[in-house]
């Protein structure tokens, strides 16, 4: 019979594999990432994104940032994973909340990484996440997301550029599903903004891989002064 | 004349890749383009002095005055370039220290002009120490790169745990009424700043890249609409950075700002970042000398002197 072979490999690195990858971009994971909205709601409040193109610009942007600070240090953690490194893994960690300006936006950083490190070893053993998270609770590492996916996803056998692109998606849907709760605008238009998004991970990476952790590297000032704006505002319904 | 290593140090820099040729002129980092400073300030007879001034032209230092009218025991020092401005080849080395207990407070004379430029780079090393109780600051005036300069520089910090440093980048995206085409018209604007513990414990660090062409600066939550920006730092212990946020109100209006403003806390503890944004310089200026002004009252219990005529 024609179908009783299969054509080709269902997915390159088995299916399970995919469908766990899934698990952990999924905008539902319950790291606690509806507590926050990376600076949206600042920027709705002070004009700076008014409607679904700005949204869309301001997503771009968010990603472009995310990938050349947040996605260096990301990088260099899943290296370190793969080569049993440890010392390199919390040389990122520290490196990147050495990074990080605003104490909500450090409470973004360090509160998902050590939720995300609880929920993976709830799932599934991890000698190095366990080590990871007794750190994070003696206050001997920062405990960054970016670390904690590096740690996770390397563990379950991803390759960076899957790691990243898990970085990347989880960013984008967490502003989005903000979005949703913030501004007027409607499912379809957030797939759209989150779909183009998508499009452009690959050129991020590219642009970012080959950094070095001290050429971590930004320039945002006026969103740097949203972030410094939102833990000044009274009615707020996010924690940044 | 030997460069200094952390000189060598930025040369080797990625983003330096591309600017590489010689200038037709004198040739990159040959004397006279090479400035140096080297200011110490120590207690001396219960007044904070300048004890060790080292100078090498295009930079220069004549003497510390002291008249800071709301705060006379304060030794004012400001830079002065010789050269009129940055030009390409030229590398510039600042180390300024703070012993025990001393207070300064360095300027510049006037902007940081950089150049156009057509082969090569500028650059600029800066080591700033600042010991146990010790409070400077150092807040050079605007820093406007020409279109086609390409300026590097990295700033080393090294605060102790009870001692103040107010440490200000000001920055202009070109002289934005000269020419359409100066408006982040550079070619590279790169400046890395790292703050640490005398034990060399690493507290913070930021390198702002900017390279020509870079789309997301037209994008709303980057330059649109503004033409100056400013990072503040204020290294100082977390209850007097704690007074300060509290007394900082954070300025973001929403219909046609003239300017922005807003206070962060560093990561480890280290201290407060002011942000700022603004149409033009004075714009800027305003907000950071609203900052400024807490700053020295919750740390000196002093006051600012009232403003230049000239500025």
């Amino acid at each position: 019979m024609r179908h009783a072979e299969p054509r080709a490999l269902p997915a390159p690195r088995g299916m399970a594999h995919l469908a766990r990858l899934l698990q952990f971009s999924d905008s539902t994971l319950p790291i606690g990432s509806f507590a926050f909205s990376n600076g949206l709601e600042s920027a709705l409040q002070t004009g700076i994104v008014t409607d679904a193109d700005g949204l869309s610009r301001f997503v771009e942007f968010v990603l472009h940032q995310n990938a050349r600070v947040d996605g260096v240090a990301l990088l260099h953690a899943h290296r370190a994973a793969l080569a049993e490194d440890y010392s390199g893994v919390v040389t990122a960690d520290r490196e990147l909340l050495c990074r990080r300006v605003g104490e909500e936006q450090q409470m973004m950083l360090t509160r998902m990484g050590k939720k995300l490190a609880e929920l993976a070893l709830r799932v599934s053993p991890s000698p190095m996440l366990e080590r990871w998270l007794a750190d994070i609770r003696s206050d001997a590492t920062p405990g960054c997301l970016p670390i904690g996916q590096a740690i996770t996803l390397a563990g379950l056998g991803a390759d960076e550029t899957e790691a990243f692109v898990v970085h990347q998606y989880g960013m984008a849907s967490m502003i989005l599903s903000a979005a949703l709760r913030l501004m007027r605008i409607d499912h379809f238009e957030t797939q759209r903004i989150l779909f183009a998004a998508q499009g452009r991970v690959e050129d991020e990476y590219l642009a970012v891989r080959d950094l070095a952790l001290n050429e971590m590297a930004a320039f945002a000032p006026v969103f740097e002064v949203l972030v410094a704006h939102h833990t000044t505002v009274h009615v707020r319904l996010f924690m940044n | 004349m030997t460069l200094p290593a952390a000189l060598g140090v930025l040369d080797a820099a990625r983003e330096l890749r591309g600017f590489q040729t010689e200038p037709a002129q004198m040739r990159a980092a040959a004397p006279g383009k090479v400035g140096r400073l080297r200011l110490g300030f120590a207690m001396r007879d219960g007044r904070s002095v300048l004890h060790d001034l080292y100078r090498v032209a295009p930079l220069l230092v004549q003497q510390a005055l002291y008249w800071d009218e709301a705060m006379p025991e304060l030794p004012v020092c400001p830079i002065i370039s010789v050269g009129g401005g940055i030009l390409q080849g030229d590398c510039y080395t600042i180390d300024i220290t703070l012993e025990e207990g001393a207070c300064a407070h360095i300027s510049t004379q006037g902007a940081n002009r950089i150049h156009c430029m057509d082969a090569n780079y500028a650059s600029q090393h800066q080591m700033v120490i600042v010991g146990a109780g010790g409070y400077l600051e150092y807040l050079p005036d605007f820093t406007i790169p020409y279109r086609g300069s390409r300026f590097i520089a990295r700033s080393d910090l090294i605060v102790a745990a009870d001692a103040t440093l107010l440490y200000g980048e000001m920055v202009l995206a070109g002289r934005k009424h000269h020419h359409v085409e100066e408006r982040f018209g550079f070619d590279l604007l790169s400046m890395d700043v790292t703050v640490r513990r005398p034990d060399g414990r690493k507290l913070f660090g930021e390198k702002t890249l900017i390279e020509k062409g870079d789309p997301t600066i037209a994008f709303a939550a980057v330059m649109q609409g503004f033409d100056a920006f400013a990072n503040i730092l204020c290294v100082t212990p977390p209850g007097t950075a704690t007074r300060i946020k509290e007394r900082f109100e954070s300025h973001f209006p929403s219909e046609a700002p003239r300017a922005a403003s807003g206070v962060s806390r560093l990561p480890n503890a280290a201290g407060l970042m002011l942000r700022a944004v603004g149409v033009e310089t004075y714009d800027v200026r305003n907000e950071v000398r609203r900052f400024w002004r807490i700053v020295r009252e919750e740390v000196r219990g002093r006051s600012l002197p009232t403003e230049s005529y000239w500025r």
